[in-house]
């Protein structure tokens, strides 16, 4: 990997776009449309920021049972890395429990090189860990999304610098784009857009607890109407039935 | 308009409005008292100090840290800490409260943040009346930042505000945005308590989370290795803890507060 060629481009974006925040315009960087290979390209600015050698970016996984962490991208895209696997598999389920009570980073060390530790160690807000992966030093950062998605961005590397100022600045960035990520996971999105004004306020309304008959009512249709919009929303939503309609509905973000 | 005002929730404000004045500690190799205070918090107590501290070194004058509570169709605001004088809590409304918290303004962590500023409202959003503004600007909120906070799962909303526009320092704004989802990931449960926002158990989340991906109650029975009747039992629990009133409202519920 050339790294310098990359800081230089890096740096001239971010000359281009300086906010008082010190790093490049987070507010404006997110409304661009991002591709994941976008995605890997901001990621890995982050990584050469903070002189790791790898990354990754991981979802965790909704469901409460099978907690675990799904990969999105690391440094080797399009492959994935050795790393990946690692953190995806056992070692993962220590940080998965963290992320949901908490948004602090955690770090480990395992690579014998003691300057890590010590850095590592003077860093406020952060805590210690069980290795990710094993025989490395890394950094994991808890990040969040609008609609409640929930994330991981990992750092790995036995040279990382990060004073205890840039934390904030590293971990929001983050947050950003695990942010742009996030919104266009959901890649049936496309085929949802005929989903119509009536359908989202009848599953609107369902959300809010109304029977099919409370629907009726309160939207002037008869209950036969109520239910076809009903089912014609649920089939857009590829969903099986309307708990899932109402659930994917507001996952998406098509209603509040 | 009427407005149903929860005392309950409501922590006693602190009188002091003059935390803006206090010195700022601004030497950057020195760790600063928020960083000591946060680091260090377990109580309700030390939430408040933090918080007090945190609004001097950014600038502002007050701070009011709000979990946002899913009430039907309505969103209704709770107050978990905040050194607003308690009457202009009362003159102002929670509603506009909730509805600062939650509007076009509000900036996740990594998002610049954009005030609300009372001399320019009523603004195109129509967020804030130009009564609501006239009021907030007297009250000493000249300013306002909304920002999102992410506590693990949960997420709160903290409002930063000035007597004057442009006192606070958006650089260190952007800073204290994570500093709090930090301190607030100190104390989960009181968070959680004063949101009220997971009553679940395990079971019952894991329960409503399957139902919500279209699962029936056979089919939650056999993933879970329980009964049909458990499963149902688990179910109505969770329905009669939100207050719902059937499955598609329970998980809404539960889907809007960030639990599934």
């Amino acid at each position: 990997m050339k790294h310098t060629e990359i800081k230089d481009a890096a740096e001239a974006l971010f000359n281009e776009q300086r906010s008082p925040f010190g790093a490049f315009s987070l507010g404006s960087e997110t409304h661009h449309a991002v591709t994941i290979p976008d995605a890997v390209r901001r990621c890995r600015w982050i990584s050469v920021d903070i002189n790791a050698s790898a990354f990754g970016l991981f979802f965790v996984s909704p469901s409460p049972e099978r907690a675990r962490l799904v990969p999105c991208f690391d440094s080797d895209y399009p492959s994935v890395a050795v790393a990946s696997k690692f953190i995806s598999g056992a070692n993962g389920e220590e940080i998965v429990r963290h992320s949901r009570i908490s948004t602090e980073p955690r770090w480990w060390t395992d690579d014998g090189v003691a300057a890590m530790a010590d850095m590592f160690g003077n860093l406020a807000w952060t805590g210690q860990m069980a290795p990710l992966t094993p025989g490395s030093s890394g950094i994991a950062f808890p990040v969040h999304a609008d609609r409640g998605q929930c994330g991981l961005v990992v750092f790995l590397g036995s040279e990382i610098t990060l004073p205890q100022d840039a934390l904030y600045e590293i971990h929001a960035r983050c947050f950003s784009l695990f942010a742009a990520v996030a919104r266009m996971r959901p890649g049936d999105v496309g085929r949802m857009r005929s989903i119509s004004k009536r359908e989202l306020e009848c599953l609107k309304l369902t959300a809010n607890g109304n029977t099919s008959e409370e629907i009726a009512r309160l939207l002037k249709l008869s209950v036969h109407t109520a239910n076809q919009y009903l089912t014609q929303s649920t089939q857009k939503l590829n969903a099986v039935n309307r708990n899932q309609a109402v659930a994917k509905a507001l996952r998406l973000g098509l209603i509040e | 308009m009427r407005f149903r005002v929860r005392r309950l929730a409501l922590q006693q404000p602190d009188i002091s409005i003059d935390s803006g004045q206090k010195q700022q500690m601004s030497s950057p190799a020195a760790p600063l008292q928020s960083d000591t205070l946060g680091s260090r918090l377990t109580s309700r107590g030390d939430l408040t100090s933090f918080f007090m501290e945190l609004t001097a070194e950014i600038g502002a004058d007050s701070y009011m840290l709000v979990a946002i509570v899913h009430d039907q169709d309505r969103n209704d605001a709770r107050i978990v800490s905040s050194n607003w004088i308690f009457d202009a809590i009362e003159l102002i409304g929670k509603r506009l409260i909730a509805g600062l918290a939650q509007g076009p303004l509000t900036a996740a962590p990594g998002i610049r943040p954009t005030p609300l500023v009372a001399a320019q409202a009523p603004d195109a959003d129509g967020l804030v009346s130009g009564e609501e503004a006239r009021l907030l600007d007297v009250l000493g909120h000249a300013e306002i930042y909304s920002l999102r906070l992410n506590v693990g799962r949960q997420r709160l909303f903290a409002l930063f505000s000035a007597a004057a526009a442009g006192r606070i320092d958006q650089p260190a704004l952007m800073k204290a945005q994570l500093k709090c989802c930090y301190a607030l990931s100190h104390i989960p449960q009181l968070i959680a308590a004063a949101a009220m926002q997971d009553p679940l158990s395990d079971r019952e989340r894991e329960c409503l989370f399957w139902v919500s991906e279209g699962k029936t109650t056979d089919e939650v029975a056999v993933i879970l290795g329980v009964s049909s009747n458990t499963v149902n039992s688990y179910i109505t629990h969770a329905i009669q803890k939100f207050a719902a009133s059937n499955r598609a409202m329970a998980i809404a519920t539960a889907i809007r507060s960030g639990i599934i």
